[in-house]
């Protein structure tokens, strides 16, 4: 009985120190920047990230485009202007 | 791209298309095909310039009234050239009675639904954006320079039925062959050749801890074109949806399409970024490149 009663106790804090042990390695896999996907790191993934985002004042970007046809035809109608359209193979402002 | 870096970097252009146009941006590529108003409309003033064909490309600039008479057809992107020809078809357009008449808005009628794919209710709209990071020779051509140094913009379709295995930690494989085979190219140069389904030899991503990783191999048979890459990013869900969906791919590609040559030679370094889409950007409305004409094959 006594033999039984030492083993269910070194049972328990066998399975609280590999708990523990998951628990550390777990929390450094979330927080640190070390590789998780091969050679990419956390740290390149931010990087990188940041680095392929558009700027928001790009001159192209700051003209009002419209994605249709008839908005700028409604629009030119109404204010009695010009249609000035960009088309291409693949839509200019975006896919390419 | 090109038109992007030039034409649309000229602050006087800029300010023209702001004040005395309406600018419209077009894959005419939809709207010389499709069978419905916003088709017949754009026909309507493409037919009297010189790309009157639809069974080829009509690309370019045109400027038109809002009744459909065309005043200017050009395809050439030198700012100079478009910026005169810009001020002297505004004069034009000024001084006949184009500037003066009531025009009527036209009514649509009929809309192609081919063409006029929408993002399925409950879905994500992600950005997705590519840049060549080395390997081009140095050079001193300014057309050249812009296309060595371009990042591309399209953007990823997700379901909803996607969606919520995302927020339930799954990555569903339909998800995974998508970004694959439309979204792991190299579209900076223009427009890319999508990845057949028997190309991706290897796509395997999963989502644990908030944490996404992945791994693939793509290539072609003839293997003249292929990209080796892994993926990396942070998921974040909160009530059921998510809200922050930031992904990076990193590997090395190597050949080109019919439309993208001038890569670099053999391998070369290309990162591919994803981003929740928020709206602010009139291109997050986009469909994307790979669902054109197809969105049902785009989302299968």
């Amino acid at each position: 009985m006594q033999h039984k009663r030492n083993t269910q106790t070194s049972f328990f804090f066998g399975s609280l120190i590999i708990a523990f042990a998951a628990s550390a390695v777990a929390l450094h896999m979330i927080a640190s920047p070390v590789a998780c996907a091969g050679d990419l790191t956390m740290a390149e993934f931010q990087e990188l990230h940041e680095q392929l985002q558009v700027s928001a004042d790009k001159p192209w970007r700051t003209i009002p485009w419209k994605t249709a046809m008839l908005d700028a035809q409604h629009t030119a109608a109404q204010q009695a202007k010009p249609i000035f359209i960009w088309a291409m193979d693949g839509h200019p402002l975006g896919c390419t | 791209m090109l038109d992007r870096e030039s034409t649309f970097a000229d602050s006087e252009i800029v300010n023209l298309l702001k004040t005395r146009f309406v600018p419209v941006a077009i894959d005419q590529a939809n709207q010389r095909r499709q069978q419905d108003t916003e088709g017949d409309f754009y026909r309507k003033i493409a037919g009297q310039g010189p790309r009157s064909d639809f069974n080829g490309t009509t690309q370019g600039f045109y400027i038109a009234t809002a009744a459909g008479k065309l005043l200017l057809y050009n395809n050439n992107r030198d700012p100079a050239k478009v910026r005169r020809l810009m001020k002297e078809k505004l004069a034009e357009f000024e001084s006949s009675d184009a500037a003066r008449a009531s025009t009527a808005a036209i009514k649509t009628t009929k809309v192609d639904e081919r063409y006029n794919a929408r993002l399925p209710e409950g879905g994500l709209v992600l950005r997705v954006q590519a840049k060549v990071l080395d390997g081009y020779e140095p050079t001193t051509n300014r057309w050249q320079s812009i296309f060595q140094s371009a990042m591309s913009r399209d953007n990823l379709w997700i379901s909803a039925s996607e969606h919520q295995e995302l927020v339930r930690g799954q990555v569903p494989r339909s998800l995974q062959e998508r970004i694959a085979r439309f979204h792991l190219v190299d579209n900076t140069r223009g427009e890319p050749p999508m990845w057949k389904k028997e190309e991706i030899r290897r796509m395997d991503m999963q989502l644990r801890n908030g944490r996404i990783t992945g791994v693939a191999h793509l290539n072609t048979a003839r293997e003249d074109r292929g990209y080796e890459t892994q993926l990396l990013g942070v998921v974040d869900v909160k009530n059921g949806t998510i809200v922050r969906f930031d992904m990076v791919s990193k590997g090395d590609f190597w050949g080109a399409g019919a439309y993208t040559g001038g890569a670099p030679n053999g391998k070369f370094p290309l990162a591919i970024s994803f981003t929740l889409a928020d709206g602010t950007d009139i291109a997050d409305d986009l469909p994307p490149q790979g669902s054109r004409g197809w969105l049902r094959g785009y989302l299968r």
